[in-house]
């Protein structure tokens, strides 16, 4: 009777590493924490009315959850003379939803229905702007309603 | 079997390395890796990669609505309008490994894939501790073949430990200091071996090192061209010339998409986009580099005096290079006393220094050599080593806590905070 000779410990261990690799993979590709995941943001501010908002520079994103129904985005930035408007857009997962014109120092509301749910349990929203301030500040960002 | 001990020393400074950078981010010591100097260094790979475009509008579009924030030193120059960038691309080569993992990572996560959410960040950032832990290993390689283990791993973990490198490898990462630290104790150790047998293969990759030494931070490239040239007598050098050319040509190659880039955006090979910001060479502030209470390089590693004295003593088994690399070190405090901010803004000592550290590094081996010789020092030099060890990585906490100020340090504040967390 012969024996089988076992694995050597490099491929018991390459094994292992690919397993633990997979599973990595399968976990990162729809993780809870991104609900909680947002980039491009400064920190929370108050106005003088009370409202809270944050700066974001040429482009911002955070995820939702994707069984929302939409979306509001309050939206506004400043103006000194001679600025010129700020043109924001607003995509879903890399497709375009909304453009807002930012004409005046006023709160624009952007709301955005969201697609159909997919396979993963968010949504990334991305804003961009296609101009900035001084200090790399574009757009005053308010806070954001999950409808 | 050799070196085992020292081999040691380069994992365990691998799990130090990482923990201390898992420590300073997730305890919100430092900012997002991807910031000040390393947003500049770091920008080409979004650029290239994403945007596929290596004038740099698109990613200035995306990141900050079509113009860079003033602290990133990336300017439009005169008369062109072409974005020109003060931080050559050295250290995104060396970064696009992990930026390429992290973009695939972030597409299949479903971030946002313009190069600046997570998992770039964290590429970026971890890029440079890689990085110096390949410079360590590097190192060891080089300082085993002239020193004793004992002596190549104590040298290792004052290096890490005893100078800024630790700081340079986890909490300000993403600069330029861990890819040159590695450029540099790479290009040593393969100089040290090609001395000992020249081959085309080690002087390909002399080539390939010392273009990446002067694309990742151009006034290192004085570090190759002394060594090459002066670490033997003439006839030797003339000798190994077509070893020379084969350098000379590579690192060439490695350097040409540099000055292309460069040409393109301003219609010249070689620019400064500092402007009128540069050298002051007829007013170096050398005491104020190598001693002052600001930044100064021995004020706030005082355990390189030791190496100085190291490399002073030139025992007879250090390495060929010493004396030019010396010389280097001297060429190099002069230029970085000339910049016109001698401080180099915003670090931990002064970070100008952190590229030579393994020509500092053969010093200390050499006199902690010359300690092992007699018992009787050997109990002096491991206390004055462990105190001064001590003091550095007790600063370095006070710095991660913003107790020591970012620069401009003064006497009465350094006093005011002495030892105090």
């Amino acid at each position: 009777m012969t024996s089988r000779p076992l694995p050597s410990r490099s491929l018991l261990l390459s094994a292992a590493g690919l397993v633990v690799a997979i599973a990595g993979l399968v976990y990162l590709r729809d993780p809870a924490w991104l609900l909680r995941t947002e980039s491009g943001f400064g920190p929370w501010e108050v106005d003088q009315n009370g409202t809270r908002f944050r700066w974001m520079g040429g482009h911002a994103s955070f995820f939702v959850r994707s069984d929302a129904p939409g979306v509001t985005i309050p939206l506004r930035t400043t103006f000194n003379e001679g600025d010129r408007p700020i043109v924001v857009s607003i995509s879903i997962d890399d497709r375009s939803v909304d453009r807002v014109v930012l004409t005046d120092g006023d709160w624009r509301h952007s709301s955005v229905r969201m697609p159909p749910r997919g396979t993963r349990r968010a949504c990334r929203i991305d804003i961009r702007a296609d101009r900035t301030r001084t200090g790399n500040r574009a757009v005053q960002v308010g806070e954001i309603q999950i409808r | 079997m050799t070196g085992i001990f020292s081999r040691s020393v380069v994992a365990a400074a691998a799990v130090l390395c990482l923990a201390g950078y898992v420590f300073v981010y997730a305890t919100g010591r430092a900012d997002q890796p991807i910031r000040s100097d390393g947003f500049s260094y770091y920008v080409y790979l979004p650029a290239w990669f994403i945007f596929h475009d290596t004038t740099l509008a698109a990613v200035a579009k995306d990141c900050c609505g079509g113009e860079f924030p003033d602290f990133t030193a990336i300017i439009r120059w005169p008369g062109t309008r072409h974005w020109v960038n003060a931080h050559p691309i050295g250290v995104a080569i060396m970064q696009a490994p992990l930026f390429l993992i992290g973009h695939g990572l972030t597409r299949w996560s479903n971030l946002s894939a313009d190069g600046f959410t997570l998992y770039y960040q964290h590429a970026a950032g971890l890029s440079g501790l890689f990085w110096t832990i390949a410079g360590l290993w590097s190192l060891r390689r080089l300082l085993v073949r002239h020193f004793t283990d004992t002596v190549t791993s104590v040298t290792l973990m004052v290096i890490l430990f005893g100078t800024n490198l630790y700081h340079y490898a986890t909490f300000d990462s993403s600069y330029s200091h861990a890819y040159s630290f590695f450029l540099c104790a790479a290009f040593l150790n393969l100089h040290d071996r090609w001395i000992r047998s020249p081959s085309r293969r080690l002087a390909v990759l002399l080539g390939l090192v010392s273009g990446l030494i002067v694309l990742t931070r151009h006034t290192n490239v004085l570090l190759p061209v002394l060594v090459l040239l002066l670490a033997t007598r003439w006839n030797e050098t003339l000798r190994r010339s077509d070893d020379l050319l084969t350098i000379a040509v590579v690192a060439a190659a490695v350097v040409a998409p540099q000055a292309a880039l460069y040409y393109r955006a301003t219609g010249r090979i070689l620019v400064s986009p500092y402007g009128a910001l540069g050298f002051n060479l007829g007013s170096p502030a050398i005491l104020g580099v190598l001693f002052s209470v600001k930044k100064g390089l021995f004020f706030w590693s005082p355990i390189l005096l030791v190496a100085v004295a190291g490399l002073a003593m030139r025992s007879s088994g250090a390495p060929a290079f010493t004396r030019p690399a010396a010389l280097f070190l001297i060429l190099n405090t002069y230029l970085i006393a000339s910049w016109w901010d001698w401080q180099f803004g915003a670090s931990y000592g002064h970070r100008g220094f952190v590229d030579s550290l393994p020509i500092f590094a053969v010093g200390l081996a050499s006199f902690y050599e010359w300690s092992a010789r007699r018992r009787a020092r050997l109990p002096i030099v491991a206390c004055a080593t462990s105190i001064l060890v001590g003091l550095s990585v007790f600063q370095m906490f006070q710095y991660w806590n913003r107790v020591l100020p970012m620069s401009d340090t003064t006497w009465e504040q350094y006093r005011s905070v002495f030892l105090r967390l």
